[in-house]
């Protein structure tokens, strides 16, 4: 084995270590218990008398209201399509503080992917090309120009 | 054309200018136009508990039969106090129907603070508490005061966001009586 | 009479800005270069003129001048002192007046640091380019957004601020941290039109703005630091970021010009990234003109939006003039701009510079298009939406937790290109000081994926830092400075590396904040008799007494509420409610005893009752304090990397091996060579401006 070989072996080993202890500590422990999904719903609803916060952090009458509704719905064994539903129905769409999965709210959540994406790309490619280009050499006005700057720096 | 520079920043500008035409017709509008209407319009009016203030519960199916009109409101919202008056000359003219029903819930308040205001006030018609603010979750009201109009046959034909006058009030119970309206 | 002295000084404020654009119009095309010389000078005038209409309308909320429309509207005879002067920006109008006010003293400085360069064309026209911004806010204030409006009827008392808005003293800084952070990305925008239309692209431009630039940088970053602290500590739901579009709008800008205080290194050192720096400086002024329309408009709705006035069109003309402007200068140009440099190696330092550019400008494209969705959605489908916090955050967090991996690497990448190995030894160590974190994370309780890799990058991160110093100490030290110089040294040697790496030290803070207090805060609810004691978390919380105080600003009542942990004595804290005249609800006040692991966090439910029965509020929120500790390592970074680099006694004259035009590079990949201290010095042509 090479020395620059045997410089992996910890990084293989931290490799291990850390997808070890990420698959250990997040292995699936089963449904979402009944308190997790009424916070999550929580999270999802829109506070109807204030502006940009979820049920879940609001303190107002309504959110309040809302947060023991949706711990009843969860008992009652509703699912979280039905009780999304049931809060579109009385508030209306803007109710959902969560975009849609299709149509319009596709300009969300897959517009950033994509330009991440693209953009990825795009350095993957210019990284090749360069890595194929020659080294830029410094031509005569090249080296005129930097004496001639430094020079301008020492009178300035 | 010869720098990419060049065409994407021509795609950038053409999405820049659909962007500003975006913004501008936005400009203007509310942004929460649709809380000045209800989604239960035309719909069954939910189902209800709540307490009256001599502790009796009263439902929706206590409404049916009769062209009701539901306030949501409470003691402490200025608005609220100015649509008192409104609200008293309005059922004052109506208090003989017996087809018709006025019912004040109350939202967000505290059951002494209504006391004092009935002694106060001594409003006629039936007023009754949320607790748990369970009835204005199910009529999806986002503040007080709010005012549903609800047919006999037990639909949301009416809507009011904020203060009503007496005028409002009679288009809704008009409303009401008609089973249709909006 | 204040409003006359008022409306004089706006209108002084506008000639001078209108004389001063057309004096160096007319200098910059006849060559005349006294005429560039005395344009500059308007800026003085801009800001004497601003400084005046300020003064005037701090005279007339002083001396509660209520024939004021603004006056009335936003101060009350009641008003605290405090809070009145800081009336100024508790609305529209008067916030524009600061604006006017500090870009007139951002002008000024331009005009005082380029006194000897005044002829340069650069310089003339970024001159301009300042004149015409500061003439449009000008005409603003005279046209549609007046402050000094009168009544016919005076009032005999005011409506006083939002109650929200004279409830903490934290008021009187975040919101002019907030706008010298907005207004000073116009400095690097002026030079960067300038550059455009001279066609003198190179990175002199960039060299005349790099510091402004990182001054603005600091104050948004405070200054959203501060507006985060003043949401904790006022609006009491327990948070402090909503994603309300009014923090994505200050959120933006420092996103793109986060980005670019990294690219613009890469242009210096390589003189590539011409393109993208100028289009990341015209983004990130546009974007501050963007957030001061969507937010005054009227067109989102908001937790902040106090005020609503009819500058919409207005601010949404100058908005598509100045953005399409630019883009078509940047096309014109663009042959110009060809990039000659080119990068050896994806595994350096430049390289990880386009990669954390990459990550910023997503972050950015999700925070606009979550905060446009309901305009878009509105004016395509007529349909009312909202977007909130669970889409923020599912976008952003991995592409935070992304950007933190690369904040631990960069650092230890040297220029140009490297060899796997120099990369491996210098990073095992903080890796595995990563590993640990999460290892005793997960041993914890920890189950998140994203909390864990956030815990473990930060350690990560964090090691790197130390490391780094370290190797500064040490090279020092072997320079023959004693230990404790040794700091001191380094530091000085190469401010803008350790600046940088105090402020990275301040983002690993938050980071780890962020994660910990939205992973594992507690919310609770009791009801308590007086006398009465409820235990939550470990915590044992008693209902002492109620009191009530009254002054003419408000009436409060506050329930003092002593906190025990295992028989210890933490304190009586107090949350309240305070009821101000005129205002229909009681605006709740939270009360906060902050610790280094953990906030313990009070809010009154109900208020206390005659008959002594309150409900309150409680919440265990971790580690928030980091955030303003993280805020606190953003601003001394800041001014470290602000320092001038001490220059050395001998620079040699090291060959331009194969360098770019950024200047001589070092070489960093040799063996032995950690390519920290020598490598990451400025270079000498950048330190003199």
């Amino acid at each position: 084995m090479s020395p620059s070989r045997r410089g992996w072996i910890p990084w293989i080993l931290l490799g291990v270590v850390a997808a070890g202890v990420l698959v250990w500590a997040v292995w699936p422990s089963g449904d979402p218990t009944d308190a997790e999904r009424t916070r999550s719903l929580a999270h999802e609803l829109r506070c109807p008398d204030c502006e940009s916060l979820s049920a879940a952090d609001s303190q107002t009458a309504s959110a309040r209201a809302i947060r023991r509704d949706l711990k009843q719905r969860v008992a009652e064994g509703q699912s979280d399509a039905t009780i999304r539903r049931a809060y579109v129905d009385r508030y209306g769409e803007s109710i959902l503080l969560k975009p849609e999965r299709g149509g319009l709210g596709l300009l969300v959540w897959g517009l950033p992917v994509l330009l991440l994406i693209a953009g990825a790309g795009a350095l993957v490619v210019a990284f090749r090309r360069w890595r194929g280009a020659a080294p830029l050499q410094p031509t005569d006005d090249d080296e005129a120009l930097v004496r001639e700057m430094r020079t301008g720096e020492r009178a300035s | 054309m010869k720098h990419p520079a060049r065409w994407v920043a021509g795609a950038v500008a053409v999405l820049l200018v659909a962007f500003s035409v975006v913004l501008a017709t936005q400009v203007g509008s509310d942004p929460r136009a649709d809380a000045k209407k209800s989604q239960l319009a035309g719909k069954d009016a939910p189902e209800f508990t709540v307490e009256t203030l001599d502790g009796q519960e009263l439902t929706e199916a206590d409404l049916a039969g009769k062209a009701t009109i539901v306030n949501f409101w409470n003691t402490w919202c200025i608005p609220c106090r100015e649509e008192h008056p409104e609200l008293t000359k309005f059922y004052e003219r109506h208090a003989d129907d017996p087809d018709f029903v006025m019912l004040g819930i109350v939202r967000d308040d505290n059951r002494k603070a209504v006391d004092r205001w009935m002694r106060a006030n001594g409003d006629a018609w039936t007023i009754a508490t949320d607790p748990g603010g369970n009835a204005a979750l199910s009529f999806g009201t986002r503040g007080q005061p709010e005012t549903f109009a609800i047919s006999p046959d037990g639909l949301v034909v009416g809507y009011q966001f904020g203060p009503s006058s007496v005028r409002d009030l009679e288009t809704l119970l008009a409303a009401a009586r008609g089973g249709t309206g909006l | 009479m204040k409003a006359s002295l008022g409306v004089l000084a706006l209108a002084l404020g506008a000639t001078s800005a209108f004389l001063g654009i057309a004096v160096l119009g007319w200098g910059i095309r006849r060559g005349d270069e006294r005429l560039l010389r005395l344009g500059r000078r308007y800026a003085f005038m801009i800001l004497g003129a601003s400084a005046l209409a300020v003064f005037a309308m701090e005279w007339a909320l002083i001396t509660h001048d209520f024939s004021l429309r603004y006056v009335a509207e936003n101060n009350a005879r009641s008003t605290p002192l405090l809070f009145t002067i800081t009336g100024l920006w508790a609305a529209l109008e008067g916030s524009i007046l600061l604006w006017g006010l500090i870009l007139g003293g951002y002008l000024a400085y331009m005009a005082y640091h380029f006194r000897k360069r005044a002829t340069d064309p650069v310089v003339a026209w970024a001159m301009l380019v300042g004149f015409a911004v500061a003439l449009f806010f000008f005409i603003l204030m005279l046209g549609p957004a007046d402050p000094f409006k009168t009544l016919s009827a005076v009032p005999a008392n005011g409506q006083g601020p939002n109650p929200l808005l004279q409830n903490h003293p934290l008021m009187a800084f975040h919101p002019p941290m907030l706008y010298m952070g907005y207004v000073g990305m116009t400095v690097p925008f002026a030079f960067a039109i300038a550059a455009l239309i001279t066609g003198r692209l190179g990175e002199g431009w960039l060299t005349e703005t790099r510091r402004s630039t990182l001054v603005a940088w600091g104050f948004l970053s405070v200054g959203i630091i501060l507006g985060a602290w003043w949401s904790y500590e006022v609006l009491g739901w327990g948070g402090y970021w909503a994603w309300d579009p009014v923090e994505n709008a200050s959120l933006l800008p420092w996103l793109t010009a986060t980005a670019f205080i990294h690219s613009v290194i890469v242009q210096e050192r390589r003189g590539m990234l011409r393109v993208w720096n100028l289009s990341l400086v015209v983004a990130t002024f546009c974007l501050t003109i963007l957030g001061t329309f969507l937010t005054r408009s009227g067109v989102l709705n908001s937790v902040h939006s106090f005020t609503e006035s009819p500058i919409g069109p207005w601010l949404l003309g100058f908005l598509a003039f100045v953005t399409i402007g630019s883009v078509l200068l940047i096309a014109w140009r663009g042959d110009k701009l060809r990039a000659p440099g080119r990068i050896d190696s994806p595994v350096s330092r430049e390289a990880a510079f386009l990669v954390n550019n990459l990550l910023f400008a997503a972050l950015a494209v999700v925070v606009l298009l979550g905060t446009v969705y309901p305009l878009l959605a509105e004016a395509l489908q007529n349909r009312q939406l909202s977007v909130g916090e669970p889409y923020f955050d599912r976008m952003t967090t991995p592409v935070g937790v992304a950007l933190l991996f690369f904040m631990a690497v960069a650092p230890a990448l040297p220029w140009r290109a490297t060899s796997g190995e120099v990369l491996r030894k210098r990073l095992i160590v903080p890796a595995w000081f990563g590993v640990g974190v999460m290892l005793v994370a997960a041993l914890l309780g920890v189950h998140s994926v994203w909390t864990l890799l956030t815990f473990g990058l930060a350690a990560f991160a964090i090691g790197g830092i130390v490391r780094q110093f370290a190797v500064g100490f040490r090279a020092q030290h072997a320079a023959g400075a004693s230990w404790w110089q040794a700091p001191v040294r380094t530091v000085r040697g190469s401010p803008r590396l350790y600046g940088g790496l105090i402020v990275h030290a301040g983002i690993v803070a938050i980071a780890v904040a962020l994660a910990a207090s939205s992973a594992f805060t507690t919310k609770d609810e009791v009801r308590l008799n007086r006398g009465e004691t409820a235990t939550v978390s470990g915590y044992d919380f008693t209902y002492v007494r109620r009191d009530v105080t009254s002054s003419a600003q408000k009436r409060q009542v506050k329930a003092q509420i002593r906190i025990e942990r295992d028989g210890k004595d933490l304190g009586t804290y107090a949350p309240a409610v305070s009821m101000f005249p005129g205002a229909t609800s009681g605006i709740g006040t939270p009360s906060v005893r902050t610790g280094l692991l953990r906030d313990v966090y009070l809010t009154l439910v109900s208020a206390p009752t005659d008959r002594d029965r309150v409900t309150i509020g409680i919440a265990i929120n971790p580690m928030v304090v980091w955030i303003w500790i993280g805020g606190g390592l953003i601003a001394v970074g800041t001014i470290v990397a602000l320092l001038p680099a001490r220059r050395r006694a001998v620079v040699p004259p090291r060959p331009a091996a194969g360098a770019g035009p950024g200047g001589p590079a070092g070489n960093g990949d040799g063996p032995g060579d950690d390519g920290t201290d020598r490598d990451d010095r400025d270079v000498p042509a950048t330190v003199t401006a």
